[in-house]
């Protein structure tokens, strides 16, 4: 007999995404698609020095431009705006900070620093008028390499920290110096990870409205965390809360990068206010490519025994976050170093971390937050071992895992991984790309001149996180509501900026429910609509968007089975709600319909419903397991519900006399618990594995020595195209998580480490007659032929 | 402010626009279709692709004075009411959009494509396609709808009209 078919709306169907025809026939609205009459264009003037001191702005001519309605010095910004708060302040963590403006008063720290603003009738009016406006500047000694940022003699950004770093922090358990002397083997390596960025194809994007007669603000953002962003504005403008609407309808990508902190939230909505008028900004792409995503330089040692069992790790770690922001970036390399030692029983670990301020644009948070460098560097640290010992890097790996019986787990960072089977992504990755194939038509090939070479690259993808007293939360808030028709609103503090969340909820909501997903409507990203949540970000949506919704339904299900069961005439637990009716369990005969329930129970609460709270709505929140903020007695805390895995496989081609890397073949087995929606959980794979893949070989910000960005567009900046990227070939794997509402685990941020590791990798597997040792990321064709070079010279 | 005319899907329009104004913002704000995307304005994401006198444009390095006489159809021009184009259709069906925001660019570059060779192997494919950038993807869907619009634009020229809802 034939298993029944699941509908694609249940959970673990793959239901096409809800927004689909909006967004096919350009319906959809994005922010800049908002054109309400007499909204005004800003433009914003930056800084052209990476380090200095503002003597003078000279906005006379830029007001003499016809149309210009204001010109806006920081200054006068100050008179009126406040700093704007951080989404993690570096001092709850014990590191330095400084305040951030939405317009620089008295110095700038980077090239394209905000220092004025212009507001204008039109986009051209406002952009011929900031060239117009004249900023003289001092000009002081800047800093763009963070190790040299280090050295006593440095410039420093901020002259009241005592040097360039944000903090400072140890991380590991276990005796690392020990643990070396006795290994059998010992090899180290230094890596570095060039600054690539997020870049929607949507850029940021802002419409502030201020109403002076009710004293009240409404923005339209492109941005993830619509409540967060109402505290900062009513924080830097010194607004109640309950004066300003955040609506973030569409949204058009944001990885990250769309998260609050940015210095034009707060600008764009002081214009709105300093001018009467609502005001738009609009990114342009030189702007948007002016966020960096990750910079890091990373020294590792590694101990193991003979048979390639890896006892120890020290990892020394300098990340380079540009000049501070008040965004999440700056504290993603924490995660860089706390998600190391992987998916592998390393029992001895010592991670330094030195976070450096330079002066260059901000490092904004970025999909993989860090724990992308942690798998790079692991990851290459296995294929040392295998390297050095002579031993297949898949066998390696095999002995090093965590063994699936082990878990909870907790490493020596901290983290307590819940569940997982890593050893069974490599036997599924293994199995799926050929590996033993593989290898056989490699040593084929070589004596050819082709050289292929085939990368592993694991990945532990920490989902869900909360740090306490920032809003970095881990819970959030659902509302669920029925109508006197029988019609379901869910109103989430979760948003989606395209992943498709949305659908994802819409099925649990109506497979809770017991009712058509045609009949579930969602709300997200609406202040004034929805409960106060934390909008999206850390594979958080579905664990706990999907968590506080499942138990919103719940509530209102079994409030439709209790008054069900009274008109039915049957005790509660022989009724059940499922497809659209109240019926009995044995006798699917004797129902009746929802909407007529609900009719009942809104309309004749007092003839049928004695004893029954006549409301079809809940609001609850859902907070996962296994987070505990409780310090270990190594004062570690544990900041995760759960953890994806995912193993990477990827096949090259290396073209010696031009540096070319070509992707043959990629298999990635990927492991987030149970899937709600399998097609959207892939998507979500297959764009992560692209931008990993983008910055393992051809995305890199280059700065010129004044700091300046030279890859300000995608002429030079080089986000991978269509033929780039071969055909990803998925495998999932389901171990669910016991910690989180369905057992889901979180999708979206695997494939970033995981591609850039296996592309690493699979170069230096390829490289291997020539000697070459890859030593970081991206692997452009120059850098790939100048390793060649640099091991013929050895 | 210079007067101008355009034959927007179908549609007449005369519009006022400063001689500085791009094509894709005249489209946008003037004409009022919101579908058309701004991603760079340099030319290389393809998000404000349009189709201008027949063939796909980048509206962005476009002046809209310079199209002045000139017939574009955008991505609001494809769907019949509520029936989907079998690229749109397709596109929905092997969920290859997410956010949404190059979609107009992919929709008609790909119907482009198909129009011109209804039977593309996978380099045209790709080649095609090479032109928009997508972030969300990772494109394999993209192909995969290509392909598969291509394979119901093979059947509608037997079957025509191949509408699905």
């Amino acid at each position: 007999m034939a298993a029944p078919t699941l509908p694609d709306s249940a959970i673990g169907g793959s239901a096409r995404k809800r927004d689909g025809a909006a967004l096919l026939t350009g319906r959809a609205r994005f922010v800049d698609d908002h054109q309400p009459d007499g909204a005004l264009h800003a433009h914003v003037v930056r800084s052209t020095v990476a380090h200095g001191r503002i003597l003078s702005i000279d906005t006379a001519a830029a007001e003499a431009v016809p149309g210009v309605v204001l010109v806006l010095t920081g200054k006068r910004a100050a008179e009126s705006a406040g700093p704007v708060p951080y989404f993690i302040d570096p001092a709850a963590r014990g590191g330095n900070r400084t305040d951030i403006r939405c317009l620089q008063v008295d110095e700038v720290v980077f090239v394209g620093q905000p220092v004025a603003a212009v507001v204008a009738a039109t986009r051209q009016q406002a952009q011929e008028a900031a060239a117009l406006v004249a900023v003289e500047y001092e000009v002081l000694p800047h800093v763009l390499d963070a190790e040299e940022a280090l050295l006593p003699d440095a410039p420093r950004l901020y002259p009241d920290w005592p040097g360039n770093v944000v903090m400072h922090n140890r991380y590991g358990t276990g005796d690392t110096d020990a643990a070396l002397a006795a290994a059998d083997v010992v090899v180290s390596g230094e890596l570095r990870i060039g600054r690539s960025t997020t870049s929607p194809i949507e850029p940021r994007g802002y419409l502030a409205s201020w109403n002076a007669a009710e004293g009240k603000l409404t923005v339209h953002a492109s941005c993830q965390n619509p409540h967060q962003m109402r505290w900062m504005l009513a924080t830097s403008l010194g607004l109640d809360e309950g004066d300003i609407r955040i609506v973030t309808a569409k949204v058009g990508g944001s990885f990250g990068l769309k998260m609050q902190g940015h210095p034009e939230e707060t600008l764009v909505a002081l214009l709105s206010i300093l001018t009467g008028s609502p005001v738009k900004w609009i990114e342009d792409r030189r702007e948007t490519l002016m966020a960096g995503a990750r910079q890091q330089v990373h020294r590792f040692t590694v101990g193991a025994t003979a048979d390639g069992r890896i006892t120890a790790l020290v990892n020394n770690i300098v990340a380079d976050v540009g000049a501070l922001t008040a965004q999440a970036g700056w504290a993603m390399p924490n995660m860089s170093a706390t998600t190391l030692p992987s998916g592998y029983l390393v029992p001895d670990c010592r991670i330094e971390l030195d976070i450096v301020v330079t002066n260059k644009p901000p490092v904004n948070a970025a999909r993989g937050f860090g724990k992308d460098a942690a798998h790079f560097v692991m990851e290459r640290a296995v294929d040392v071992v295998a390297r050095e010992l002579g031993l297949d890097p898949a066998e390696v790996r095999r002995r090093n895992f965590i063994p699936a019986d082990r878990f909870p787990y907790r490493t020596s960072t901290g983290l307590n991984i819940d569940s997982g089977d890593f050893v069974g992504l490599l036997d599924k990755v293994c199995d799926t790309v050929d590996y033993a194939g593989i290898r056989r038509r490699q040593a084929e090939l070589r004596p050819l001149g082709r050289y292929l070479g085939i990368g592993l690259g694991f990945e532990l993808t920490p989902e869900s996180s909360d740090s306490p007293g920032t809003f970095v939360s881990g819970f959030d808030t659902t509302t669920v509501r029925m109508s006197v028709t029988g019609m379901v609103t869910v109103l989430t503090g979760v948003t989606s900026p395209g992943g498709g969340n949305d659908t994802g909820i819409a099925q649990i909501v109506a497979t809770e429910m017991g009712v058509p997903i045609e009949w579930v409507e969602l709300v997200q990203g609406d202040t004034d609509r929805c409960p106060n949540g934390f909008g999206n970000f850390s594979g958080r949506s579905m664990v706990v968007g999907g968590g506080s919704a499942t138990l919103a339904a719940r509530d209102v299900r079994d409030k439709l089975a209790l008054l069900g069961s009274r008109m039915l005439a049957v005790p509660v637990d022989r009724v059940e709600v499922a497809d659209g009716v109240v019926r009995v369990v044995d006798d699917h005969e004797r129902a009746l319909a929802v909407p007529d329930v609900a009719r009942a129970l809104l309309t004749r609460a007092f003839a049928i419903a004695d004893g029954i709270e006549p409301v079809l709505e809940s609001t609850r929140a859902y907070k996962p397991g296994n987070i505990d903020h409780v310090p270990d007695q190594f004062g570690r805390i544990q900041p995760y519900p759960t953890y994806s895995s995912s193993l990477h496989a990827v096949v090259v081609d290396v073209d010696v006399e031009t540096g070319k890397v070509v992707l043959l073949d990629y298999v990635m087995a990927h492991d987030c618990g149970t899937m709600i929606n399998p097609a959207l959980v892939e998507g979500q794979a297959r764009g992560a594995v692209a931008m990993g893949l983008g910055s393992a070989l051809s995305e890199q910000l280059v700065f010129g020595e004044d700091g300046a960005l030279l890859s300000d567009r995608f002429k030079t900046y080089l986000l991978p195209r269509a033929g780039d990227v071969p055909e990803l070939r998925m495998v999932h794997q389901v171990t669910p998580s016991p910690f989180t509402m369905h057992g889901n685990k979180g999708a979206g941020e695997a494939g970033v480490g995981g591609a850039q590791a296996a592309v690493a990798n699979a170069v230096e597997d390829a490289l291997a007659p020539f000697g070459v040792a890859v030593r970081g990321v991206p692997l452009t064709p120059p850098v790939v032929l100048g390793l060649i070079d640099e091991a013929a010279a050895r | 402010m210079t007067a101008m005319r355009l034959t927007v899907n179908g549609v007449q329009r005369e519009i006022d626009v400063d001689p500085r104004t791009l094509l894709v913002h005249a489209i946008r704000e003037q004409v009022g279709l919101t579908g058309t995307h701004v991603g760079c304005l340099t030319g290389d994401c393809g998000a404000c692709t349009v189709v201008l006198d027949g063939r796909t444009a980048k509206s962005c390095s476009v002046l809209a004075l310079s199209a002045d006489g000139s017939a574009v159809d955008t991505v609001e021009s494809l769907a019949d009411g509520d029936d989907l184009h079998p690229v749109q259709q397709a596109f929905w069906d092997e969920f290859a959009f997410q956010c949404g925001f190059c979609l107009p660019g992919m929709l008609l570059t790909a119907k482009e494509l198909l129009e011109s060779t209804p039977d593309p192997d996978d380099a045209q494919v790709l080649a095609a396609l090479n032109g928009n950038l997508c972030r969300c993807t990772g494109y394999n869907t993209i192909v995969s709808a290509v392909r598969k619009a291509s394979g119901c634009a093979t059947t509608c020229v037997k079957e025509s009209p191949c509408r699905k809802s």
